[in-house]
């Protein structure tokens, strides 16, 4: 009889003590299932090197990059240092409206050239799910060097070309990313007449992390016409993150960065030495700030 | 004889399973870091909290991903860098008020009290005593808290490139309204 008394009683102790443990999972069920979240910071930039990445500012955000390529490292280095004497620039804006779409402007120093680009975000990887990012990116592109080729008759769309370009992108793991950018160029008038208006090529391009922040990225892009006198352009670089800035140092044997020059027409070969160095620098601007969490009143 | 000891037994078994408990869904957490050069902060109101009321034991939990910052890169940084919420999706805090009868739960009113437990951020458990404002208004209880964390005690690294930027202690506002739960 006591037993069985001393028995209830260690069930009716145990009881509250069971609720104590219950209690975190009281939270966890309070709180219901966490929301799958879109997987974030494929890359820490929104190029790798030149190859657009995923990655769009966030909504309300502009970015500004500012671009450099200098000269051969390996013509009379000592003379040109390096090739810091002789550099390529390429300045860009952009401003994200919505979390799926950035817009923006540059211009970079080959052939003096203008362009608009867009972004467009359709899929976002998932942590369950979705196992890729998809983007799609475009840019319209005005040449405005002096025509000079003695054609008596030019027109103003003759200056123009457009790149197309869909972003397949995957973070395998916090520190490997890997994207593959299948890739159109057209180009309102080419070089000779063997050359298509339309050019096909892919980019593919990664980026492993050393730290939190610090990453080795690598790009290449591919080309299916492939005219003698242009290489594929191959670029190893380092990205470091300070806060509101990424600087991105790299090796490149591409040195222009309008798009329809630097996919295509890479002048530069790897094989024989015709390697630039280079950095971008962006830095964010927050033009529309999130909406905080409202506090509440307790009292 | 037989019957009172079952009774005492069954008595002692039902205050346990009615316990009162007390649940705050939309609990208001701030992070607020303050040096010359910069101040950041960082709000949710989904967190979520319990307080039972047999036990004294009272409970907070927050996904890190809900913190919203006024920078969107900070908020990424902040996942990414800093607490890592991949790994460590949510911070929680459990532990009692040192001082029971600091809060008379059939009183309007506002009592300050000492809450002691253990906190979790980024992973790392730390035992912390936090001061805490409890108003009670018909028998159901609010809470709100001022108190700093220290970045350093939940292994959370600043890289000396921002240590201008970001405070070595943060604070942090914990704001809950509770309800009864039904059971």
């Amino acid at each position: 009889m006591a037993h069985r008394f001393f028995a209830l009683l260690l069930v009716a102790l145990a009881l509250p003590s069971f609720a104590q443990d219950d209690l975190m999972n009281l939270l966890d069920a309070a709180q219901g299932p966490v929301k799958k979240s879109p997987v974030a910071a494929t890359f820490k930039g929104t190029r790798i090197v030149n190859l657009q990445t995923n990655e769009l500012p966030a909504s309300g955000v502009g970015q500004l990059i500012i671009s450099h390529r200098f000269g051969t490292i390996v013509e009379r280095p000592l003379y040109n240092f390096g090739g810091l004497d002789v550099a390529q620039m390429r300045l860009e804006y952009s401003y994200s409206p919505a979390h799926w779409l950035n817009v923006g402007l540059g211009r970079s120093s080959a052939n003096k050239t203008y362009d608009a680009f867009a972004k467009v975000r359709f899929v976002r990887q998932k942590e369950e799910g979705m196992p890729v990012s998809v983007v799609y990116y475009h840019s319209t592109n005005l040449n405005t060097t002096d025509f000079n080729d003695g054609v008596p008759q030019r027109y103003f769309t003759d200056r123009l070309a457009y790149a197309h370009q869909l972003i397949l992108a995957r973070k395998h793991s916090d520190a490997l990313s890997l994207e593959l950018a299948p890739t159109v160029v057209h180009y309102n008038l080419v070089a000779t007449p063997a050359d298509p208006n339309d050019q096909y090529g892919f980019g593919l391009g990664g980026r492993y992390k050393l730290t939190d922040r610090m990453a080795l990225t690598a790009e290449y892009f591919a080309r299916f016409h492939r005219p003698a006198g242009f290489y594929d352009p191959l670029s190893m670089g380092l990205d470091l993150e300070t806060g509101g800035h990424v600087f991105q140092f790299h090796i490149s044997n591409a040195r222009f960065m309008n798009d329809p020059s630097w996919m295509m027409q890479t002048p530069g070969s790897w094989g024989k030495g015709e390697l630039y160095f280079g950095f971008n620098l962006s830095r964010v601007f927050t033009h529309r700030a999130p909406k905080m969490a409202k506090e509440i009143d307790v009292l | 004889m037989k019957k009172i000891l079952l009774t005492t037994a069954l008595l002692v078994a039902a205050w346990g399973a009615s316990a009162q408990r007390f649940l705050a869904k939309e609990t208001y957490i701030r992070f607020f870091s303050s040096t010359p050069v910069e101040d950041i902060e960082a709000t949710t109101n989904t967190a979520v909290s319990v307080w039972d009321k047999a036990t004294g034991e009272v409970a907070f939990q927050v996904n890190i991903k809900s913190f919203t910052f006024e920078k969107a890169l900070m908020q990424e940084h902040f996942n990414e860098n800093y607490l890592h919420s991949d790994k460590y999706p949510k911070a929680t805090f459990k532990g009692k008020l040192t001082d029971a009868s600091a809060v008379n739960w059939d009183k309007d009113g506002a009592y300050t009290a000492q809450l002691k437990g253990t906190m979790n951020i980024h992973g790392v458990d730390k035992v912390i005593t936090v001061p805490v404002t409890v108003v009670i208004k018909d028998k159901t209880p609010s809470i709100s808290s001022k108190f700093k964390v220290k970045c350093v005690d939940y292994n959370i690294e600043i890289p000396t490139l921002v240590l201008a930027k970001i405070a070595e202690e943060i604070e942090v506002t914990v704001k809950a309204k509770f309800d009864l739960m039904k059971s």
